[in-house]
């Protein structure tokens, strides 16, 4: 196994064991800022003469602003906008698609709220409280318009319209029925498929809505530059597409917006479109001519972004002998009151639903659908979690009926290496290179016990175990090799400093996860010079070539190419000079790290004396006006290939109480080369934590009588795991396959979002196990467990 | 009116109103941005100084009732470039991901250190549990705090 | 009343004068003189979070932090008296509060956080009046009385009877609550019981239980729930079912069955009217239980 691996590594890469910093167990370079309080964060960031800023929320889920006085508000000393004093433009605040995918939906400030929360005017003032003060000083009148809170009730011919005309590219595009947008694709002939099949099992499943909870709430501070232009400080995954939608709303040239990258406070997609906040700080500055800080409050946060809401109508059918031959999936999701990436998510969910596992006869239909709440967003994992949780459950209940061990039944349907991968949905196809997913179920399968695990229903007693498993796998990148309707490039600067350190610019962002950390190796590794030589720079929009954004599970994967692309660049630049002093040739040299002269040194193998330190070379350099050994570039990969993971669980149920209790967790990821073992487990440990939340604690559910949040946006009624309700340290294993993505810099691939995906349904399937039954609506509230118990009467 | 305290050992003089709260004075008056809103309603911890010794949550604490005690905060703890035990051991841990919660964890862990040098597992998510992480999964966390106790070794 | 624009959690969004008496005289003194204008701050973890949410927008502000004559936890030949501006977490860490009072002990641990509860006080968690407040069902079985100060002196009243409704206890707004006196009951078994979603959270429901045994026969028993109607409620008729029993799977199941009956909860953010009362039969049988073994075990040694 090991020699195929090697023999199927592109020319001039080393073997893995020959690493000598990828791999290897480092400290990460912004750690020590954030343990002291010095990181600095947006919400961190003040500025002389600075004014604070509130938002004025809707108080209705759908009305129309007859009237709206701010005089008072002005008297008070206060900056007042409004919708008539921001461009009248319609968009979509997230630009990761291209404009023939783009609905546009979106204005800065509305007078047509169509959710509680949704800002109708700001204002700016000295302090936050004189802010406060003016915002409660403005009048509205608004006339209350019915709503709805209910995606299928929301299709019905009835229903309160929500958007009459919306943009697609330039066009305008009727809405009917407030469906957003539909997508449909079928592959083979299903209804000759279902007909061929043995069993078939149909089920609707409702997944929750769910807060993102990062703990840095959105926060925005924008700077007045002499000339018109703006410097922004956001809590943003992506600083050029931020730059880019406020030059699209403000028609400001983009070299005079400026975009500072900063570190993120949690984001797990919640800012992968530009939180409205931004143009509306934008606004303010503007008319104030002062700088504008605006950070929402918890409140305000829980009423700005949400995860997509879905309800699939999933069939599956089998042969006896346990071979998969017709799909059929509806997904109806409830996008909110407002388009940010609604049409992207119909492609993705038919692209996570068809990878996982092989289906010759595929039909899908997506249906996005606006409804009274706040928008859904990309939530870690983007619809593959909810997915996965649908598949991973029907996929055990067809095990079931045919009699299958689950896992012998996953291993003979699984999407793997050689069959196509979706990706990023239809318009991002990938060949598989690299796969350890039977790697994954055999190993976890042995680690957990999986073949010692009870029959579902078939304990008695009070407080009853099962295990559970659930497998899946992310997109690293929405790279492939023709362009799609995804735009996914990265772009790097590399330059040696006359010292022999290196300078590493970027615009990728990094939200904690580790990304630039992994870059920073993969460039140090190449380069051959100590990882404390490669300092990440702090950049900005006007110092960085363009990249997309971080998310897709792509920093490492498509960040860390581009990275090693151009690091390929300086080193022959480096080499050629290299060769010049030392009298040899670029292709006959050698770099090493030398940790005692904290330089990488340049040699010549077996010959003696012939050594520069790179340092030296770059100082000669200087010396005899060669230049600065630099280069820059931007990089799309060839490929989006998946990593994989595998979930093993063992919950405890209280059948008295209904409460769960996850005890003993097996994890396995094959993410190619694990570039920061750490790091990537830790990702593990925080996936499972939130798809713990997902499976049994988090919603946010409506009140129809408010229109508004049951918890009012308030986080002691949306609960996540605190350290005490996770499993032990000694109960939680991690391990990872042995791969090597050929695609992936030095073997590498994604992991934050598998590293999630299929958690959920792990503990779903765990909880089947231990008490015998299913549930189809997520999350798996004790209260929902109990009545299930009971028989789901009135009988207490 | 005008209130003193000590803040990490050096005594300060502020002028506050009544309405104020420590976490405010802090971050916009005395640029300590070290300590972070999270939710201020004392769900997630963010916010966690030490105050006369003990945590408490500053978005829960007037200015006011602050005067003439004493206040450490994140930026508190390192004796120049050198870290604190437990800060040493987040760095190590891989504890820290997107770092926003950090400074609360450490300020909380650091207490619960000084009352309880060698707490159990249990012990320290217990005494964890005010403080919340949506990264790590708080494994990380817990061992990077066991480790400082010296109750575990470092991770390899 | 709620209004989304009004609600700030980044700071007090309510202008007030704050005072600081350093004496209860002093505080009283303030009382009157706002009387109903003003607010006592202990903890600040419930007023303030209420007052972010414009809940309540008092103009004074009473904060009590130097008023160190409430703070004291003290063993009499009757039984303990705590000042009302003791701090949660110092009861916590009273190993005679653990031995004697084991349900206020389990109570008192689990409110909020470390955090938390070393800001609250005692007084702050009864005088909050939430009908989810952990210490009071256990004030409650213990038999505890809330020690009143105000201008017309010193009253007491049971603790039972110390909250009207959400937010609403029996103090006039002039008074103060000063301590709380629990007398012994150190031959009974006690036990603090609830459920929440996660551990750090506000009880879906709570439950404490006193009982007096001989053999297995209850001689006597207190219960009180918390979180299931608009205040902290006994169940007398639970009680009066169990005097004279023996303890057994059957007579408990049946005694929870009077106490899903008599409970008034509702549906919220938390959990349902129906779990509340299917739970509530559980946790009555789960309390007897332990109170039980803790009666056993205590005698045997």
């Amino acid at each position: 196994m090991a020699l195929e691996v090697l023999e199927r590594r592109p020319e001039g890469r080393v073997g893995r064991e020959a690493l000598t910093i990828v791999g290897r167990k480092t400290l990460r370079k912004d750690a020590v800022a954030k343990v002291t309080g010095r990181e600095l964060y947006a919400s961190d960031i003040t500025l002389p003469n600075m004014l604070y800023a509130r938002v004025l929320k809707s108080p209705y889920p759908h009305a129309r602003v007859k009237s709206i006085d701010v005089s008072k508000a002005v008297e008070m000393g206060a900056v007042v906008i409004t919708s008539q004093d921001v461009p009248q433009v319609l968009f979509n605040p997230r630009l990761v698609s291209i404009p023939e995918a783009t609905y546009k939906d979106w204005r800065v400030l509305t007078d047509r709220p169509l959710f509680v929360g949704e800002p109708i005017a700001a204002v700016a003032a000295e302090t936050e409280e004189l802010a406060q003060r003016a915002l409660e000083a403005i009048k509205v009148e608004y006339e209350r318009l019915p709503a709805v809170f209910d995606a299928i009730e929301s299709m019905k011919p009835e229903a309160p319209k929500l958007h009459e005309t919306i943009i697609l590219k330039d066009r305008e595009v009727k809405v009917e029925r407030n469906v957003a947008c539909r997508l449909e694709i079928a592959e083979g002939d299903v209804e000759k498929g279902f007909k061929e099949a043995d069993v078939v099992i149909e089920r609707e499943f409702r997944t929750n809505r769910r807060y993102h909870n990062q703990l840095e709430t959105k926060a925005v501070v924008v700077n007045l530059e002499p000339g018109g232009g703006v410097t922004i400080w956001c809590t943003t995954q992506t600083i050029h597409n931020t730059r880019l939608l406020i030059h699209e709303i403000f028609g400001i040239p983009m070299n005079k917006i400026n975009v500072k990258k900063i570190s993120l406070g949690g984001s797990f997609g919640s800012s992968i479109h530009t939180n409205i906040i931004v143009p509306i700080a934008v606004a303010l500055a503007l008319k104030a001519g002062r700088p504008v800080k605006l950070v929402y409050t918890r409140e305000e946060d829980m009423h700005d972004h949400v995860s997509f809401q879905m309800i699939f109508r999933l069939k599956l059918g089998a042969k006896r002998d346990g071979r998969l031959v017709a799909g059929q999936l509806q997904a109806i999701v409830d996008i909110g009151a407002h388009q940010i990436q609604a049409y992207p998510i119909l492609g993705v969910i038919a692209g996570w639903w068809v990878s996982l596992y092989k289906l010759p006869h595929v039909k899908y239909e997506g249906i996005a659908v606006y409804t009274n709440k706040v928008p859904s967003c990309a939530f870690r994992g983007y619809g593959n979690p909810q997915t996965t949780w649908a598949v991973e459950t029907l996929i055990d209940e067809l095990a079931e009926k045919l009699g299958i061990d689950p896992l012998e039944f996953r291993l003979m349907n699984y999407v793997g290496e050689g069959d196509i991968f979706w990706g990023q949905g239809p318009t991002v196809k990938t060949v598989i290179r690299s796969c350890g997913v039977e790697e994954l179920l055999r190993r976890g399968a042995e680690l957990i016990g999986w073949h010692r695990r009870p029959k579902p229903g078939q304990q008695k007693g009070r407080f009853r175990r099962g295990i559970g498993m659930g497998r899946g796998f992310h997109t690293s990148s929405a790279g492939s090799p023709v362009p799609g309707s995804v735009i996914d490039y990265s772009g790097a600067m590399i330059k040696i400093n006359e010292d022999g350190t290196i300078d590493y610019i970027t615009a990728l962002m990094d939200h904690g996860g580790g990304s630039l950390e992994a870059i920073a190796k993969i460039i140090a590794e190449e380069l051959g010079v100590p990882l404390e030589n490669v300092n990440i720079i702090t950049a900005d929009t006007q110092t960085t070539v363009y990249d997309v954004c971080t998310h897709a599970s792509r920093g490492v994967y498509a960040g860390g190419a581009t990275a090693l692309k151009v690091a390929r660049q300086v080193k022959q630049k480096l080499l050629e000079m290299a060769a010049k002093i030392l009298d040899t040739y670029p292709h006959a040299l050698r770099i090493r790290p030398d940790p005692k002269r904290g330089q990488g040194v340049i040699y010549v193998e077996g010959i003696e004396g012939k050594e520069i330190t790179i340092g030296e070379v770059a100082m000669t350099a200087r010396h005899k006006n060669w230049g600065t050994i630099a280069a820059v570039d931007s990089h799309r990969t060839e490929a989006g290939p998946p990593h994989f993971t595998a979930y093993f669980v063992e919950v405890e149920v209280d059948t008295e109480t209904g409460i769960v209790k996850p005890i003993r967790v097996v994890a396995g990821a094959d993410i190619g080369t694990v570039i920061n073992p750490d790091l990537a487990r830790g990702q593990i440990h925080g996936g499972f934590a939130m798809g713990m939340g997902m499976a049994l604690l988090e919603d946010t559910p409506y009140d129809p009588d408010t229109g508004d949040l049951v918890n009012r946006g308030f986080l002691v009624d949306y609960k996540t795991a605190s350290a005490p309700d996770m499993p032990r340290l000694k109960d939680f294993t991690v391990f990872f396959a042995e791969t090597y993505e050929p695609t992936g810099p030095f073997g590498a691939k994604g992991l934050g979002e598998g590293a999630f995906n299929p958690a959920a349904a792990a503990i779903a399937n765990a909880i089947y196990n231990a008490i015998g039954v299913r549930f189809y609506e997520l999350p798996i509230t004790p209260e929902k467990i109990l009545q299930a118990l009971r028989g789901g009467g009135e009988n207490v | 009116m005008e209130i003193e305290f000590t803040l990490n050992g050096v005594r300060k003089r502020v002028q506050v109103e009544p309405n104020e709260l420590l976490l405010n004075v802090l971050r916009e008056k005395l640029y300590m941005t070290g300590t972070k809103y999270g939710c201020g309603i004392g769900e997630c911890g963010a916010c966690t100084v030490l105050l006369d010794g003990e945590p408490v949550l500053s978005c829960l604490v007037l200015a006011a009732d602050v005067d003439g005690r004493e206040v450490t905060t994140i930026e508190g703890l390192a004796r120049g470039e050198e870290l604190d035990e437990v800060q040493k051991a987040f760095v190590e841990e891989g504890a820290v991901q997107c770092g926003f919660c950090t400074p609360g964890f450490i300020i909380t862990a650091k207490s619960l250190l000084m009352e309880n040098p060698n707490p159990s597992e249990e012990e320290v998510r217990e005494y964890i549990k005010g403080n919340l992480c949506r990264c790590t999964g708080y494994m990380n966390i817990v061992k990077a705090i066991l480790r400082a106790a010296g109750v575990i070794p470092q991770t390899p | 009343m709620y209004d989304i624009n009004k609600v700030n959690t980044h700071i007090v969004p309510v202008r007030f004068t704050y005072h600081s008496p350093k004496t209860l005289e002093e505080a009283l003194e303030l009382l009157s003189r706002y009387r109903g204008e003003a607010r006592v701050l202990m903890g600040g973890t419930d007023l303030l979070v209420k007052m972010k949410m414009r809940a309540l927008e008092p103009s004074h502000i009473i904060s009590l932090r130097k008023v160190r004559e409430l703070d004291y936890i003290e063993f009499d030949d009757q039984g303990v008296r705590i000042g009302a501006g003791t701090r949660l977490r110092t009861i916590e860490k009273s190993e005679e509060i653990r031995e004697r009072f084991p349900a206020l002990w389990e109570a008192v641990r689990v409110i909020g956080s470390v955090q938390i509860r070393n800001m609250g006080t005692l007084g702050g968690n009864l005088c909050n009046a939430s009908p989810a407040a952990d210490t009071a069902p256990p004030l409650i079985v213990y038999g505890a009385e809330a020690v009143i100060v105000g201008p017309r002196g010193e009253r007491r009243v049971r603790v039972e009877e110390f909250f009207k409704g959400p937010g609403e206890t029996v103090l006039e707004p002039d008074e103060l609550l000063r301590e709380v006196f629990i007398p012994y009951v150190d031959d009974a078994g006690s036990v603090f019981l609830r459920l929440t979603r996660t551990s750090m959270d506000i009880a879906k429901i709570s439950i404490a239980v006193a009982a007096w045994f001989r053999d297995a026969e209850i001689t006597d028993c207190r219960i009180a729930l918390g979180a299931v109607a608009p205040t902290p409620i006994r169940i007398p008729r639970a009680e009066e079912f169990l005097r004279g029993r023996r303890i057994s799977m059957e007579t408990l199941d049946q005694a929870g069955r009077i106490v899903s009956e008599d409970i008034k909860p509702i549906t919220d953010a938390r959990s349902t009217a129906w779990y509340r009362r299917a739970v509530a039969r559980v946790l009555t049988r789960d309390a007897f239980t332990i109170a039980w073994h803790r009666f056993e075990s205590r005698r045997a040694g």
